[in-house]
């Protein structure tokens, strides 16, 4: 069995994924092929976007 | 004599194991952090994006031609008087933002000659019909009108913004405000810019801002334009619908995991539809509203069967549909047993 240090990038990515999904619930993508890692998706939470609209102040 | 060996000892100790964990570190070098360490001790790092003071804002065509066109619209009509805006969603880059949606502050918005709310729980809702497909989107910017010609957000406006834009990505968020009166350029019967945070069509002006946190002012923004749709240009057909039912359809999304909402393109009006996957094959609990009747339908095994259920209340009506259904899967497992 071969193992390979990730590069920086790979790492980055990586992290910033795992990160995302234990703070923010954010997807973590899979290659269905090899099951290896291929990005996460940039997706914003719907409460963070209601929260948002809810709080839009009256405009004069 | 003897503490003194003890101690000469432990330091020789410590010089050894220094010297070894040197050695194999530079024979292995560390392993990443994802595998020697848990994610929480993993070295410091914000997630998010890096975000930079706003250079420009960028509207797709379909965005321009919402906001002009439902300007005109709100002009002609018996409150045309009465300030009207839109809430727009969008890409935060990390120096522009890309307008790619518009949702409009609706009949039911509080609006006056000197003031407009919108309806925020239609555009909850709106966000949530539009974002089913573009998870990316996010509240970017409002659009507000003024009766007169003041072209740049009020004293008024800046102390209700400068609070909402510091819990926007970036701190920072985009302003337009509609005027009419071409303010010394000639109007012409098609868009430009006679300035670059000012957009112009006919005698309407869209003049464009920036505002973030600590700000003492709006900035004006260059506003450029590209291709591309105003994805929530279909919900507009059905804003009376959702308006009229946005409390109870936030209800549903929020305690109903799974449910879709389409719009329903017709011949003669367009109508919304709400989906509730149940247990069972192919199984839903499918809601069409248009104008003011809400018809229920139950989808089982590819068939459509029409429920006897005339219900206004959106959420009512499906919670004694799905009451129903449990009650019948209910008397047909007491049959089979």
């Amino acid at each position: 069995m071969d193992f390979r240090p990730l590069n920086t990038l790979e790492r980055r990515q990586l992290v910033d994924a795992l990160r995302g999904n234990a703070e923010s619930d954010r997807a973590i993508l899979m290659d269905r092929q090899d099951t290896s890692f291929v990005g996460v998706v940039d997706e914003i939470p719907d409460e963070e976007v209601i929260s948002a609209i809810k709080s839009v102040p009256c405009h004069y | 004599m003897f503490g003194r060996l003890t101690g000469a000892a432990k330091a020789l100790l410590t010089d050894i194991r220094r010297t070894f964990q040197r050695w194999q570190r530079g024979r292995n070098p560390p392993l990443p952090p994802l595998i020697n360490a848990g994610v929480a001790a993993i070295e410091p790092r914000p997630a998010q994006a890096t975000y930079r003071p706003l250079q420009r804002v960028v509207l797709t065509d379909g965005v321009s031609r919402t906001l002009f066109e439902e300007y005109e619209a709100h002009r002609r009509e018996e409150q045309g008087q009465n300030e009207t805006g839109w809430m727009l969603l969008g890409l935060r880059k990390e120096d522009e933002v890309v307008v790619l949606a518009t949702l409009p502050a609706g009949a039911h918005s509080d609006a006056g000659v000197a003031h407009v709310h919108f309806n925020q729980c239609a555009q909850a809702i709106g966000s949530v019909i539009v974002r089913q497909a573009h998870r990316g989107l996010n509240a970017v910017g409002v659009v507000h009108t003024h009766p007169g010609s003041l072209r740049h957000p009020s004293d008024g406006d800046y102390q209700g913004d400068i609070e909402w834009v510091r819990n926007r990505r970036g701190q920072e968020a985009v302003f337009g405000i509609g005027t009419i009166g071409a303010d010394g350029f000639e109007p012409v019967r098609y868009g430009h810019q006679p300035r670059p945070n000012v957009q112009s069509l006919g005698e309407m002006m869209l003049s464009w801002y920036a505002l973030r946190s600590g700000d003492a002012t709006y900035r004006p923004l260059p506003v450029a334009m590209t291709l591309g749709p105003d994805l929530a240009r279909p919900l507009h057909g059905v804003w009376h619908e959702i308006e009229e039912h946005a409390l109870e359809l936030e209800r549903l999304f929020r305690q109903q995991r799974g449910i879709k909402f389409d719009v329903l393109q017709s011949a003669e009006k367009p109508g919304l539809s709400i989906t509730i996957p149940v247990a069972g094959p192919e199984g839903a609990v499918q809601v069409v509203i248009k104008d003011h009747i809400c018809r229920y339908y139950v989808l089982r095994d590819g068939d459509i069967l029409l429920a006897d259920c005339e219900e206004e209340r959106v959420d009512r009506g499906v919670y004694l549909l799905l009451a129903e259904l449990a009650h019948a899967a209910v008397a047909d497992r007491q049959q089979s047993w």
